[in-house]
């Protein structure tokens, strides 16, 4: 599956930070909306390429915006704790509502921006014509 | 979009949005605001997230907004609301991720003058010896025991750790403990993010700041608390870290589904709760106990490391560089308390969201030399602008729930302030204007500029108009630390 049809672009917030995120699909919005995320982190300093580690990870929500932010979450945690960056090799997202990423992963060295939390403020996943688009709210 | 029409004066610097703006609501939106500021909140989405705070069931009294609203996610920032304790909500977002983020003010006996000539080692100090920045922790690695220790106990675990006088857990919000903090109820990550965090100070528009008392407007008051013209004080903006957002992002995940389960219809799912007598409540509530005493222990570590530097490169060259602790209160939490609300005592949480505690004279809580004046209250400036000094009235027990506004609050996105404004520009232009700054990055700092700001005196001049809080005493920026 291609993940790299979507993108994002950052919406003005007065306190925190939004993000636009569009996709042709699921797989895509959600890969987009991790690409976006890493953006607002402000990650500069890379290690040798996405090639050394990798993982996989498999996640179960109630609904696509509560697996998006769960997404999210894991990917922060990675982040901020392990100084971790991931990009994203494949993803699936089933429509019960769980998700498989094979991920690769790179050391970083630093980031410009904590983010303290991907919130559910207007958390909306919304089909397009051109597929889905979803406005994220970064606290900061 | 809520717009001035909408709003009904009903009081100086009050006013009304009527629970016959939206059918959801269950009660109406107070807010305090000047006519000036007014125009200025109809501007981003505050007054409508306000509206949205009204659906929560449980709620006794008017959603009140302070002046230095803005826009936040589900609740706004400035954001007050008291729901009946124990068979109405809590709402871990009515709290925000920051859990007890709030201010410490330290007063010195240490002239202006005297100090000056060393105010730029005192910044360099203050640099090192308080770890700031992104990604960067305290000075010391916790176990997972140590932690759980942190947040059962907040600042008393400060004190038995040698961080802490007596005096600063008696001018601590609640001694610096909440009770029913229980780590059972937080998750593995909340520790792991916690473990090395005590003590350190993060990014964003948390700082320290080094400052000078200029004016005095209410001698009684500031001579019990301590603040005398012309001599420097500190304060500390910071909160629970890692830990604290760790405890909100696992609580408003694990609240969706409690809402369906308490059949609670919400117009936006940041406001997730549960009623506070449900096993979903009552663990937040010891979770959220857990952070806030974490926070309240980071504080006091932080406190610690700013009385280490100032002995570094004070002791032996000037007399009276001891700090001793104003107080130091909470913006962002969830409190059980009781207010007089109809003429009735009831116990309910109050929640502050970026909204300071402002009680008047002889409330419980405060300490004994502080029962006569009434409760002080922290108002910080943006970067390079004052910071008030108040307290709080019999006033704000009956209109505000004894709350007062937290800051100048924003105006401007962190993106709009990045373009229009260069780190290295605004750190020149606040040295030139006698501010020495030492900032981790040039980007947060210029997200952080005073530009960006309502201007704090005007948010202060409101609160002192309806009758909220009395000035004791206004502070003008020396040093400023940020990460």
């Amino acid at each position: 599956m291609d993940v790299k049809t979507g993108g994002f672009e950052e919406v003005a917030h007065t306190a925190d930070l939004e993000i636009k995120v569009w996709g042709q699909d699921l797989s895509s919005l959600f890969a987009a909306s991790a690409e976006g995320m890493f953006h607002l982190s402000g990650i500069e300093d890379y290690e040798d390429g996405f090639s050394s580690i990798r993982e996989e990870i498999s996640l179960n929500a109630m609904d696509y915006e509560g697996l998006l932010i769960l997404f999210l979450e894991e990917l922060l945690y990675r982040l901020t704790e392990d100084y971790m960056l991931f990009d994203i090799d494949k993803l699936t997202i089933s429509d019960n509502f769980s998700l498989k990423a094979k991920l690769r992963g790179t050391q970083i060295k630093s980031y410009q921006r904590d983010i303290k939390a991907v919130t559910y403020h207007r958390l909306n996943i919304q089909e397009t014509d051109d597929g889905y688009s979803v406005n994220i709210v970064f606290d900061i | 979009m809520v717009s001035i029409a909408d709003l009904k004066q009903i009081a100086v610097c009050e006013w009304e949005i009527p629970v016959s703006y939206r059918q959801d609501m269950r009660v109406p939106v107070r807010l305090f605001a000047s006519e000036e500021l007014l125009q200025e909140v109809t501007r981003d989405k505050s007054l409508e997230q306000a509206v949205n705070a009204t659906s929560l069931p449980g709620l006794v009294s008017p959603v009140l907004v302070m002046p230095d609203m803005h826009q936040g996610y589900g609740f706004p920032i400035g954001g007050v609301a008291a729901t009946r304790y124990p068979e109405g909500v809590i709402s871990p977002g009515g709290i925000g991720y920051d859990i007890n983020c709030g201010v410490r003010l330290l007063a010195s006996r240490l002239l202006h003058h005297e100090a000056s000539p060393h105010l730029d080692d005192l910044a360099t100090a203050l640099n090192k010896f308080c770890p700031s920045g992104v990604g960067t922790g305290g000075r010391q690695r916790f176990t997972t025991r140590e932690i759980e220790e942190v947040c059962r106990k907040g600042s008393l675990w400060a004190r038995s750790a040698g961080f802490a006088s007596e005096q600063d857990l008696r001018r601590t919000e609640q001694g610096g403990q909440i009770s029913g903090a229980d780590p059972r109820h937080i998750s593995p990550r909340s520790l792991q993010r916690g473990s090395s965090q005590v003590g350190s100070l993060g990014a964003g528009n948390h700082f320290i700041e080094i400052d000078l008392v200029e004016e005095i407007f209410d001698a009684e008051s500031a001579r019990v608390m301590g603040l005398q013209e012309g001599y420097l004080a500190l304060q500390i903006h910071c909160g629970s870290r890692g830990l604290g957002h760790q405890v909100c992002s696992d609580y408003v995940k694990r609240l969706q589904s409690a809402v369906d389960r308490y059949n609670i219809q919400l117009p936006d799912r940041e406001l997730v709760c549960a009623p506070m007598d449900s096993p979903e409540g009552e663990a937040y509530l010891a979770a959220m106990a857990c952070a806030a005493n974490y926070a309240f222990a980071n504080r006091q570590v932080l406190s610690h490391h700013a009385r280490e530097a100032f002995e570094s490169v004070l002791a032996g060259r000037v007399k009276n560089w001891e700090l001793s602790l104003v107080y130091d209160v909470a913006h962002n939490i969830g409190k059980i308390e009781t207010h007089t609300i109809d003429g009735t005592d009831l116990e309910v949480c109050v929640h502050r969201k970026g909204a300071t505690r402002a009680f008047g004279p002889g409330a419980e809580d405060l300490p004994s030399e502080y029962k006569k004046i009434g409760q002080p209250v922290l108002v910080p400036g943006s970067m390079g602008t004052s910071s008030w000094v108040l307290h709080g009235t019999e006033v704000a027990m009956q209109r505000s729930l004894g709350s007062c506004c937290h800051g100048a609050g924003r105006v401007m996105s962190r993106s709009k302030a990045k373009k229009t404004i260069w780190g290295e520009d605004l750190k020149a232009r606040l040295e030139k204007e006698g501010i020495t700054i030492r900032a981790g990055s040039m980007a947060g700092l210029a997200e952080e500029a005073p530009a960006a700001y309502k201007d704090v005196d005007a948010v202060v001049d409101t609160v002192v108009q309806a009758g909220i809080a009395v000035p004791v005493a206004r502070l003008k920026p020396l040093v400023v630390i940020k990460g």
